[in-house]
C-alpha cells in the first residue's frame, strides 16, 4: 500500500501548490495595499501575513508583469543603506483588481467553507 | 537611479549574463531588471553581516535561481503582460522567438506557433485573392488520376494545374476565413496558455 500513499501524497502536495500559486497576484496586491514597498519586503510580507513561500526568481519578473499592465507603478527611492531601492505601489487599476478578486475571494472561500465544514470536522 | 558602487565579482558576473540573456528587452528595462536586482543582492548581503563569505553569495544567486532561469521568468512574464494589451500575432511571435532563443519549451511552442499562424495566413491569403483568381485560386486537389494526389493552397497567380481541381469553389471564402481566424485564434491561446504553464511550473520553491 506504501507507493499508492505515497502517490496520493504527492497529488495532494501538487493540488496544494497549484491553489498557492493561483492566489499569487492577489497576494501581491493585497501586499501592497497599506503602501509602497520595494521587492525583498514584499517577499517578507508574503511570508509573514500567509503561507506563500515565494521563489525570488519569481517576485520581480511577476512584479513587472504588474506594472506593465498598469496594476502597479514603481519609483526609485535612495535608502540609508546607501543604495537605491525600487518601490511598488498599487495604482487605481491595481486597487480596482485587488477589491475585485478579493471579493471573488471572500464568496467562494465562503460557500466552500460551509461544503467543507463536515470534512474538516471530521465527520 | 544610481548604480551601488560596491558589488561581488560573482554577483557582478551573474548580472552580466543574465543581462546578455535579456536582448531584445530595451536597455531601459535591462538597465533597471538588472539595477533592481543587484539592490536585492546588496540588501541580501547586509542581511548576512560584514563578514560575507562565498558560500553566502553562492546562496543569494542559487535562490534566485540561474541567470537563464531568470530570464526566462522575465520573458514568459514580459509576454504575457503583452499579450493583456496587444494579442497581435506579430507580439507574440516577437516574444516567442526571445523566450525560444532561452529554453527548449520555447522553441517548440514558437515553431508550433510559427506553423500555427503560417496556416492561419494561408487560408486567410486564399480566401482573400478568390475573388482576384477565380478560377485559380483556392484549395487544390492535383495528381488524383495518377494515384498520388496532393492537395494545394494556391493563390491563382499561375495557371490552371492541368491535372487536378478546385475542392471547395466559393466555399473558400468563407470557409477559409474562417478556418484562418480561428487557427490564428488558437495558435495564440495555445502559447499563452503555455506561456502560463511554464511560468506556473516555476512560481514556488520545491516544497
Amino acid at each position: 500500500m506504501r507507493p499508492r500513499d505515497t502517490t496520493e501524497q504527492e497529488a495532494a502536495d501538487k493540488w496544494e501548490v497549484q491553489l498557492r500559486k493561483g492566489c499569487l497576484e492577489l497576494a501581491i496586491l493585497a501586499a501592497l495595499w497599506e503602501g509602497k514597498l520595494y521587492g525583498l519586503e514584499i517577499l517578507r510580507r508574503l511570508e509573514s501575513d500567509s503561507d506563500l513561500i515565494v521563489s525570488e526568481g519569481t517576485i520581480y519578473p511577476l512584479l513587472s508583469r504588474l506594472k506593465s499592465v498598469g496594476l502597479v507603478r514603481s519609483e526609485w527611492v535612495e535608502s540609508d543603506a546607501g543604495h537605491p531601492r525600487k518601490y511598488y505601489a498599487l495604482t487605481g487599476a491595481g486597487k480596482q483588481r485587488g477589491r475585485e478578486m478579493a471579493g471573488m475571494w471572500a464568496r467562494f472561500s465562503s460557500s466552500m467553507d460551509k461544503l467543507l465544514a463536515p470534512l474538516v470536522r471530521g465527520k | 537611479m544610481t548604480t551601488p558602487d560596491h558589488a561581488d565579482p560573482k554577483i557582478e558576473a551573474y548580472l552580466a549574463k543574465l543581462r546578455a540573456q535579456l536582448r531584445g528587452f530595451n536597455d531601459q528595462q535591462v538597465a533597471e531588471i538588472v539595477a533592481e536586482l543587484r539592490s536585492h543582492m546588496i540588501d541580501k548581503l547586509a542581511i548576512s553581516g560584514d563578514a560575507v563569505t562565498p558560500a553566502q553569495v553562492d546562496a543569494i544567486l542559487a535562490a534566485l535561481g540561474t541567470p537563464e532561469e531568470l530570464a526566462n521568468q522575465y520573458i514568459t512574464d514580459n509576454l504575457l503582460a503583452r499579450a493583456e494589451v496587444s494579442r497581435s500575432p506579430l507580439r507574440i511571435l516577437d516574444s516567442l522567438f526571445r523566450w525560444a532563443s532561452l529554453s527548449v519549451a520555447g522553441f517548440f511552442v514558437l515553431i508550433s506557433s510559427v506553423l500555427g499562424y503560417f496556416f492561419g495566413a494561408v487560408f486567410i491569403l486564399v480566401a482573400i485573392l478568390k475573388p482576384f483568381h477565380p478560377q485559380t485560386a483556392g484549395l487544390w486537389l492535383l495528381h488524383e488520376s495518377t494515384g498520388d494526389p496532393e492537395f494545394s493552397f494556391r493563390m491563382g497567380f499561375s495557371s490552371t494545374p492541368p491535372d487536378g481541381r478546385d475542392l471547395l469553389g466559393w466555399w473558400i471564402v468563407p470557409l477559409g476565413l474562417l478556418a484562418g481566424c480561428a487557427l490564428v485564434t488558437l495558435t495564440t491561446r495555445s502559447a499563452l496558455w503555455c506561456a502560463r504553464q511554464y511560468r506556473k511550473s516555476r512560481t514556488l520553491p520545491p516544497t
